[in-house]
């Protein structure tokens, strides 16, 4: 039987890249703490980044003294043919008594369901289930616990989603937006041959150059210039989807703006659309960025449940560009 | 939470001086700080092993010198230095010492800084990464790497620094 982590007041799932993130977002008042093995298997596969066995072991033992779970990504697509370090993955997961696992890939799933059963199955926003079926489908074949919702969902569809489904949902509430059809994106891949479904980066950094030239900050990925930011201008992550380009004689974002994800506002409608976990993004940030971040939702998240006003919590300083929104769950799109 | 004291934080307060006299004092103050922080915090340097042997330029924008810093390898080794020829750098990084200090430590996100423009980078992006991933994934306090130099000094220094600290926080209350 899988362990359950029902709560009753929303639980803050927050990042680790390292385990001094881990030890901070403990600390910090995260309920669960995510994270990845330092190798492809997951999404944030960046250098220097994520754990060795014995740091997830040792992060596993520091979470649970502290009343928190720990979760473990497994959420890119095992290469054909090649599945064993995605199998290890979830095997080690299991070993350091892990409280729950994230997958993306079919085939990762029907393997953890059948060799690993009594690991709790969660499933990451990288297999894109926005809908009642693809969710009952998880949940039915490969008994998911949780689904970790795409960010392109209303509130009110998120709502109506929760009507309809018997799992636990699970949505992103701050951090780096995606706002491609996740696990789906090919922009990185087409420029450096790397994608985060498949080797676990978006825009490599080892395809990333800054240039200082006359004044501007010039990001390139590649050989493509991704943008060109004033002596003033606050800059963004030289990703694709992020770029400012010049069409037709003008020059502006063509999909979106540097921004983040700030839903900070929105707790009480999230909780009363039948969310159960809220989810920081950036495990690649730095412990300060996860600090501030998770203390501030902490506090919100009290308040949230204990119906009062949401305290003054400003955390514009770690915004992408120096810009948030609230994404689809406001939905403006141009 | 103030600044403590270190071997940076005293080439800060030296950095008058220091753009006159020579540097050679400096040297194997930094020298032990490095060598007392790869005793400390063993895992940051593993995560630099796998940039081979790198380069770093530091270049404390509010400092009269920079330092070149070559943390992995089998001789780590930094120096504080008038200048460096960055063509055969691996990649440098440019920013007020203080804020450098505070990135060092933990209290400062990378990415935040990045985007405010206050942190800029040349040079291997990757390389970068990898150090500031690694230098944030330990609790890197230079203050209590300072004392592990000083031995059995270090106690007698710890107790006037946490009453001056005392002191201070006494004051800045009562104002």
């Amino acid at each position: 039987m899988n362990k359950s982590l029902a709560t009753k007041k929303l639980e803050l799932v927050c990042p680790a890249g390292t385990p001094a993130s881990l030890r901070a977002a403990v600390d910090a008042g995260a309920d669960t703490v995510y994270l990845g093995f330092r190798d492809e298997t997951n999404a944030r596969n960046f250098p220097g980044l994520n754990f060795s066995r014995k740091e997830l072991a040792d992060g596993v033992a520091y979470a649970h003294d502290h009343n928190a779970k720990v979760l473990v990504a497994i959420n890119t697509f095992p290469k054909a043919g090649n599945p064993e370090s995605w199998h290890d993955a979830v095997r080690d997961a299991e070993a350091v008594d892990a409280d729950a696992v994230i997958l993306a890939d079919i085939g990762l799933l029907a393997y953890t369901a059948e060799h690993h059963p009594e690991l709790r199955r969660h499933l990451s926003v990288q297999a894109s289930a926005s809908n009642t079926e693809a969710i009952r489908f998880y949940a039915r074949e490969f008994d998911v616990k949780r689904v970790v919702l795409p960010r392109v969902l209303t509130v009110e569809e998120i709502a109506a989603l929760n009507a309809d489904v018997p799992v636990e949902t699970e949505v992103f509430v701050f951090g780096g937006l995606c706002v491609m059809a996740e696990g789906r994106c090919s922009l990185s891949s087409y420029v450096t041959g790397q994608s985060p479904n498949m080797n676990g980066v978006c825009s490599p950094a080892s395809h990333v150059h800054y240039e200082e030239i006359d004044g501007q900050l010039v990001s390139k990925l590649g050989d493509f210039t991704i943008n060109s930011f004033g002596e003033d201008e606050a800059a963004g992550y030289p990703t694709l989807c992020k770029g400012r380009f010049s069409v037709e004689g003008s020059v502006s974002y063509l999909f979106e703006d540097p921004t983040s994800l700030n839903a900070i506002t929105m707790l009480d409608a999230l909780m009363k659309a039948g969310v159960t976990a809220l989810k920081i993004e950036g495990r690649q940030r730095g412990r300060a960025y996860v600090t501030q971040v998770v203390s501030a939702f902490r506090k919100a998240v009290d308040a949230a449940s204990r119906g009062e006003a949401l305290p003054d919590l400003d955390m514009s300083l770690l915004t992408e560009g120096g810009q948030e929104t609230t994404g689809a769950y406001q939905k403006t799109w141009r | 939470m103030a600044t403590r004291l270190s071997p940076l934080n005293v080439a800060a307060f030296l950095s008058r001086p220091l753009s006159v006299l020579p540097l050679a004092p400096l040297q194997p103050l930094l020298a032990a700080a490095l060598m007392v922080m790869r005793r400390q915090h063993p895992a940051v340097f593993e995560r630099l092993d796998e940039l081979g042997d790198p380069l770093f330029v530091i270049d404390p924008i509010d400092l009269p010198f920079i330092f070149a810093m070559r943390p992995a390898g089998a001789r780590p080794s930094i120096l504080a230095c008038r200048e460096v020829n960055t063509d055969i750098a691996t990649a440098i990084i440019h920013g007020p010492l203080p804020m450098l200090i505070d990135l060092l430590e933990g209290r400062l996100d990378g990415d935040a800084l990045f985007f405010s423009r206050e942190l800029t980078v040349g040079g291997d992006t990757e390389a970068v990464l990898v150090l500031r991933n690694a230098v944030d994934s330990d609790e890197i306090d230079l203050f209590e790497d300072f004392l592990a130099i000083l031995g059995l000094l270090a106690g007698p220094l710890r107790f006037a620094a946490e009453f001056k600290n005392a002191v201070t926080t006494d004051w800045n209350a009562a104002r």
